[in-house]
C-alpha cells in the first residue's frame, strides 16, 4: 500500500484493541514495531512499496496480549488511540504504545489480507 | 546585320518553341579550341545561317569540349552535359547552340532579343527543359541558377550582337554550368563536409562537451575583406556572381544545415557558396584537413587574396587552376601580423578552426611560433582581432600535450588573458578567457601560475558577480541568485583545478577575498532553486570540498582549535576514549557546552549559535551551517560529481580532532545526515559509494554517530562487499572495498555491539572470502584486520562458533599478514593523503574525485588499543545513553534496536521496537 506523504489515505483497516499485560512494572504489549519517517524504509520487509515509511508490526510474541487481540505480523499501524502513525517516527509511535497510564490500546491496522478480502467480496457482489 | 534587327523583334517565347521544333535538323558545327587555359570561357559563336543551316564558331577552353571538333548541333548541346566540366565553359557553348537552334528553328537567323533580358532568358530556359527533352537534363540544371543565366545570356548576346569582353563576367559563366552539373555530386559533397563542421558551432555539441571548440559565429570573410580593400575591387566583382549563382543553387540543401550553424551561415550569403567552391577548387585538401576547413578557408582566402605585397602565385592560380591551394600553415600564422586587423582576426578564426581537435596543427601552430603571436594579440584594441586570437587559443590550449600550454604560459599568456578579463566586456570573450584558462588550469605547474594571476580577478570579475553574493548586502535589495553562465562555469572549473595544487593554493584561494563567500552562496542559491546538477555546481562543490582539505591543519590558528582530549595524551587510550566517548554520547551540543564549560577563555568566540558578528570568508568553510547544504546537496541532486564531492566536503570537514570537527559530526547526525549518507551507499556509482564510506568512517569518531551507523549503516557496507568469487552486481574498485572495509572495521573497533551486527548482518561469509580468496592484497589485509578485530570480542566467539565459524576463519591468511595490527597500517587510509582531485579541462571533462579518502582518525592506534577490549566496555559507556531518550533524534530508537539485537539475531537491521 502506498501512499504520498501528506495525502488522504484510502486503506480497509480494522480495528484492534489490545489489553496490555503487566509483568512487574512494564506493561507489555507483546509485539514489536519497525518503520517510522525516521528509517530506512527500504528495510522493510512487510511494506508493498519500500519508501513507505509507516509503522509495521514486525514480531508478535507467541500468547502475548497483542496475538490474543489479533495483530499480525506485517499489519501497518495506521492509529494509535486516535493518533496517527502514517507519519511518525520510530520513537514516537514507541512511545505512543508504551503510554504507562494507559491499559488499553486501540489500533487501526491495515493489511494486505483484508484488502484481497474486500476486494474479493466485492466482485462477488 | 539583318540578324540583329530580326532577334530583337522575335520575342523570346517564340524562339523558345521554336527551338523545339528545331531538333530533327542537323547542323554542323565547327568548334575551335582555344588552348590558353588561363582565359576559361571564351565563346564566340558566329552564327551564320544560310538555309536553315548554321554555322558557328565556339572557341571553348575546355579540354572536354575540345575533344569534339564537329558535330551535330544538337549533339553539342549534349556533350557538356556529360561532361564534368571543371572550367564549366562547355555549357555555355550549349546555351549557345540552343540560341542558335532557336534561330534556326524559326527559319530566321537572328539572334533573339531574349539575351538583353534575364528573365526572360531565363524563362527561355524553362521552357525549353520541359520541352526539349534530350536536353532537358541539362536544362533543367539552368534553370535553377536564373540568376546566373544571365552573365550568360550577355555572353550569348555579345556573341551574336558585338563581341565583348567576357572578362568580368568570365567566372559566371564559367561556374555556373559547372555548378549545375555538378550540383548532386556537390550536394552530396556538401553533406559529407558539413558533418564534421557540425561539431564547431552546433548547439549540440554545446551540450555533449561544456565547452565546444567551436568556430566562431562571428562573421568574417569575404565581405570584411571587401571593404576594407577597394582596390581589389574587380577581383572581387569578378568573384561575386560566382558565389551569388552558386549560393542560390545550394541554398536549398542548405536551409537544413543552418541550424546547425551559428551566426555566419545565415548572414554571408557568400559563405556558403565559397565554400563549396573551395570544395571544388581543392579536392585534395579534403585528405589533409578534412571538413573543417571550408569554412575558415573563406576567410583566410579572402585574406590571401588580398595580401597585397604578400600574395602569393597560388593565389592567381585560385581563378586560373581549379586546384588553387590553401594557404599553408606558416602563412597563415605570419598573416597573424598582417597590419590589417581583418586580416589577422581571419587568419586567428582560421587556425582556431584548424586547430580544433587537430593535435597536430596545434603541434605545428606552438612550433612554428604562432602561439606568442596569438598572445600578443590578446591585447590588441579591436574586438574582432583579440577575441578571435582568443579562440584559437582556447582551442590550442586544450588537449593533453602539455606543450601547448606551457607555450602559452611561457610568453605570459596568463598574464594576458587575465588582463583581458579585467578589460572586456564581451561575454564571449569572457568565455573564451575562462574557457582557455581552465583548460590551461589542468597541468599542474600553471596551476600556482594562474593563482598568482588570476585568482583574485576570476574571483572579482566572474566568481563574486555571477554568483549573486554581495559584499555589502543591501538591506533593500533581495538576495540574488547565482546564474549558471558559461563564464562562471568556465572560471569555476578553472578554480577547481587550481584548488588541488597542494596546501599553498588552497591557502591561498581560501584567503582569496570573496571567493568563499561567493561559492558557498552560490551553491545556496542552487539549493534554493533545486538546481543542483549542473556542472558549475560541481565546480563549486568541488573546490568546496578541496578548501575543507586539512582545515583542521592549515587554516591560521588551527592549533587553538584542536580538540583537547586529542591532544592531551595521544598515546593514552583510556582517556583519549573516554572523553570522546563522552563527548559522543552527549552529542554536539552537550559537547559544545562541555567544551565551552572547560575552555571559556578561548571558546567563547566558537559558541556557534551565539555568534555575533557573521562568519566570513574561509571560515564559512567549516561553520556547522555547511553541513546543511551538503546535506541537500547530497539528497537532491543527481550528479554524481557533485554528491562524491558533497560527501567528501563532509568527509573532510568531520575529519581531524579539533573542535570545529566535533561540532561538525555532530551536526550531521542532529540534521538527520546519516540516514542521507547511508542511502547513498546504494549509490550505483562507486566514487560516490567510497566517499560516502570513509565520510561515514570519519563522522563515526564521534560515539554516537558510531552506535547509529553500527546500527542502521551495516547492512548496506556488507552489502557492497564482494561475495565469494563473484563480485556484487556494483562490482566495486579496489579501492572502494577497501574504503568500506576500513569503515567497517572503525565501527566495529570498540564497540562488540556493532561488532554483532556486523555478524547479523552476514558479513563474516563475504569477509572470510576476501580474506582467502581476493586477488587484492589491500582487500585482503583491510578484510583480514575486520575479521580479527571480530574475533576480539570474545563474547561473540559462541555465536560464531557455533555458525560454524572458528579461530582459523578470523587469523590472517597465510599470505604473511602479520598478526599485529600495525602491519595493517599500509592497508588504511592516509591521513594525509592530498586531496587531490584529477584536472579538468574546459571541453571534455573527465570528472573524478579524488579516489584517496583520507581519515583522520589514526587507526593504527585504536586498533591496537581496542583490540584487547572486549564489549563489555562498551556496554558501560552506553549505559548512559539509554537514560538519555528525552533527546529524541539521535537517541530515539537505536536502543532498543542494540536489545533487539541481543534478544534476537535473526531480524536484526530494521529498527525494531517491543512495544
Amino acid at each position: 500500500m502506498s501512499f504520498i506523504p501528506g495525502q488522504p489515505v484510502t486503506a480497509v483497516v480494522q480495528r484492534i484493541e489490545i489489553q496490555k499485560l503487566r509483568e512487574g512494572d512494564n506493561l507489555i504489549l507483546g509485539f514489536s514495531i519497525g518503520g517510522g519517517i525516521d528509517q530506512d524504509a527500504c528495510q522493510n520487509p512487510f511494506s508493498e512499496d519500500k519508501a513507505d515509511k509507516g509503522i509495521y508490526v514486525t514480531r508478535v510474541s507467541k500468547g502475548g496480549p497483542a496475538e490474543v487481540a489479533g495483530l499480525r505480523i506485517g499489519d501497518k499501524i495506521m492509529q494509535v488511540n486516535g493518533w496517527d502513525m502514517t507519519m511518525v517516527t520510530h520513537d514516537q509511535a514507541r512511545k505512543r504504545l508504551t503510554k504507562k497510564k494507559e491499559d488499553v490500546v486501540r489500533l487501526l491496522i491495515t493489511r494486505k489480507s483484508l484488502e484481497e478480502t474486500v476486494r474479493q467480496s466485492m466482485m462477488q457482489h | 546585320m539583318p540578324a540583329e534587327v530580326k532577334q530583337e523583334q522575335s520575342p523570346s517565347n517564340q524562339t523558345s518553341l521554336a527551338m523545339m521544333q528545331e531538333p530533327q535538323e542537323v547542323v554542323e558545327e565547327t568548334v575551335t579550341i582555344e588552348e590558353d587555359p588561363g582565359t576559361p570561357t571564351s565563346r564566340v559563336s558566329v552564327v551564320t545561317s544560310e538555309d536553315g543551316t548554321t554555322r558557328r564558331t565556339e572557341t571553348k577552353v575546355t579540354k572536354m569540349v575540345k575533344t569534339v571538333t564537329t558535330r551535330t548541333v544538337r549533339q553539342v548541346p549534349m556533350g557538356p552535359d556529360g561532361l564534368p566540366l571543371p572550367e564549366g565553359s562547355s555549357p555555355l557553348g550549349s546555351y549557345t547552340d540552343s540560341i542558335d537552334r532557336r534561330y534556326m528553328k524559326n527559319g530566321e537567323r537572328f539572334i533573339t532579343p531574349q539575351a538583353t533580358s534575364t528573365l526572360t532568358r531565363s524563362y527561355n530556359n524553362y521552357s525549353d527543359s520541359y520541352n526539349d527533352t534530350p536536353d532537358s537534363q541539362f536544362r533543367h540544371y539552368g534553370l535553377h541558377d536564373g540568376y546566373g543565366d544571365m552573365p550568360e545570356n550577355y555572353g550569348s548576346l555579345s556573341r551574336g550582337v558585338n563581341y565583348r569582353p567576357y572578362r568580368p563576367y568570365m567566372p559566371t559563366g564559367g561556374y555556373r554550368p559547372e555548378n549545375s552539373y555538378t550540383l548532386p555530386i556537390r550536394k552530396e559533397d556538401y553533406g559529407h563536409v558539413a558533418q564534421p563542421q557540425v561539431p564547431m558551432g552546433s548547439s549540440t555539441v554545446d551540450l555533449n562537451r561544456s565547452q565546444p571548440e567551436r568556430f566562431q559565429p562571428e562573421p568574417y570573410g569575404l565581405e570584411d575583406d571587401r571593404r576594407s580593400l577597394g582596390p581589389d575591387d574587380e577581383e572581387a566583382y569578378d568573384l561575386e556572381p560566382d558565389y551569388s549563382t552558386a549560393n542560390r543553387r545550394t541554398l536549398p540543401g542548405r536551409t537544413i544545415r543552418e541550424p546547425l550553424r551559428n551566426g555566419p551561415r545565415v548572414r554571408g550569403y557568400e559563405d556558403p557558396i565559397e565554400a563549396e567552391l573551395i570544395d571544388e577548387r581543392h579536392p585534395y585538401i579534403h585528405g589533409m584537413y578534412p571538413a573543417p576547413l571550408a569554412q575558415p578557408e573563406r576567410g583566410s582566402m579572402a585574406s590571401l587574396d588580398r595580401m597585397g605585397g604578400r600574395r602569393s602565385p597560388s593565389i592567381d592560380s585560385i581563378r586560373k587552376d581549379p586546384r588553387w591551394r590553401d594557404p599553408d600553415l606558416p602563412e597563415v600564422i605570419a598573416m597573424l601580423g598582417h597590419p590589417i586587423d581583418p586580416v589577422k582576426s581571419n587568419a586567428a578564426a582560421y587556425l582556431q578552426h584548424l586547430c580544433y581537435e587537430n593535435d597536430k596543427i596545434k603541434k605545428d601552430v606552438r612550433q612554428l611560433k604562432g602561439i606568442p603571436v596569438l598572445v600578443s594579440l590578446l591585447d590588441h584594441p579591436k574586438a574582432e582581432v583579440h577575441r578571435k586570437a582568443c579562440g584559437a587559443l582556447r582551442n590550442i590550449s586544450y588537449g593533453k600535450d602539455h606543450d601547448n600550454k606551457v607555450a602559452i604560459k611561457s610568453c605570459d599568456g596568463i598574464p594576458a588573458l587575465i588582463r583581458l578579463l579585467r578589460k572586456t566586456n564581451d561575454m564571449e570573450v569572457r568565455e573564451l578567457i575562462t574557457g582557455t584558462l581552465w583548460n590551461l588550469s589542468s597541468y599542474e605547474p600553471l596551476k600556482m601560475v594562474i593563482i598568482n594571476h588570476g585568482l583574485q580577478t576570476m574571483t572579482n570579475e566572474v566568481i563574486i558577480p555571477h554568483s549573486g553574493w554581495e559584499h555589502e548586502p543591501n538591506e533593500d535589495s533581495k538576495p540574488r541568485d547565482a546564474e549558471w553562465t558559461t563564464v562562471f562555469k568556465n572560471t569555476s572549473g578553472c578554480l577547481r583545478n587550481v584548488s588541488s595544487d597542494g596546501a599553498e593554493a588552497r591557502r591561498r584561494l581560501r584567503e582569496c577575498e570573496g571567493l568563499v563567500d561567493a561559492l558557498l552562496h552560490a551553491l545556496l542559491s542552487a539549493v534554493g532553486k533545486k538546481d543542483m546538477d549542473n556542472k558549475s555546481v560541481e565546480n563549486c562543490v568541488c573546490i568546496m570540498r578541496n578548501l575543507s582539505y586539512h582545515v583542521h591543519k592549515e587554516i591560521p590558528g588551527a592549533e587553538k582549535f584542536q580538540d583537547p582530549s586529542a591532544l592531551q595524551d595521544p598515546g593514552s587510550a583510556g582517556t583519549q576514549r573516554k572523553k570522546k566517548d563522552d563527548a559522543g554520547c552527549f552529542g554536539g551540543k552537550k559537547a559544545k557546552g562541555r567544551k565551552n564549560g572547560e575552555h571559556d577563555k578561548n571558546y567563547d568566540t566558537l559558541d556557534l549559535p551565539k555568534r555575533t558578528e557573521p562568519t566570513k570568508g574561509f571560515e564559512l568553510l567549516y561553520q556547522p551551517e555547511v553541513v546543511r547544504l551538503y546535506l541537500s546537496l547530497l539528497t537532491e541532486s543527481q550528479n554524481y560529481n557533485t554528491l562524491e564531492a558533497a560527501a567528501g566536503a563532509l568527509q573532510n570537514l568531520s575529519a581531524g580532532q579539533w573542535t570545529w570537527s566535533n561540532y561538525i559530526r555532530a551536526t550531521v547526525r542532529k540534521e538527520k545526515g546519516l540516514p542521507i549518507l547511508v542511502e547513498l551507499l546504494r549509490s550505483d556509482s562507486d566514487k560516490v559509494v567510497r566517499a560516502v564510506a570513509i565520510a561515514l568512517r570519519n563522522l563515526s569518531i564521534d560515539r554516537r554517530n558510531k552506535d547509529l551507523i553500527g546500527s542502521y549503516a551495516m547492512r548496506d557496507l556488507v552489502s557492497n562487499l564482494p561475495s565469494g568469487q563473484q563480485r556484487p552486481a556494483k562490482n566495486l574498485e579496489e579501492d572502494t572495498v577497501v574504503a568500506i572495509l576500513n569503515t567497517i572495521h572503525e565501527i566495529i573497533t570498540d564497540s562488540s555491539e556493532n561488532a554483532r551486527s556486523l555478524i547479523t548482518a552476514q558479513a563474516i561469509d563475504k569477509l572470510v572470502a576476501i580474506n582467502r580468496t581476493s586477488q587484492s592484497a589491500r582487500e585482503t589485509k583491510a578484510a583480514s584486520h575486520v575479521l580479527q578485530t571480530v574475533w576480539s570480542y570474545k563474547d561473540l566467539r559462541n555465536g560464531l562458533t557455533k555458525d560454524g565459524w572458528n579461530k582459523t576463519h578470523f587469523q590472517p591468511t597465510a599470505t604473511g599478514t602479520p598478526k599485529g595490527s600495525k602491519s595493517c597500517k599500509p592497508g588504511y587510509d592516509d591521513t594525509t593523503l592530498p586531496l587531490m582531485e584529477k584536472n579538468q579541462e574546459c571541453l571534455i571533462f573527465h570528472p573524478h574525485c579524488s579516489a584517496d579518502g583520507y581519515s583522520t582518525i589514526d587507526q593504527r592506534d585504536k586498533d591496537s588499543k581496542y583490540k584487547s577490549s572486549d564489549g563489555s566496555s562498551d556496554l558501560q559507556e552506553r549505559e548512559p545513553l539509554k537514560n538519555d531518550t528525552n533527546r529524541k533524534h539521535y537517541i530515539r530508537s537505536n536502543r532498543p534496536t542494540v536489545s533487539l539485537v541481543d534478544a534476537c539475531d535473526v531480524k536484526p537491521q530494521p529498527v525494531d521496537s517491543w512495544v
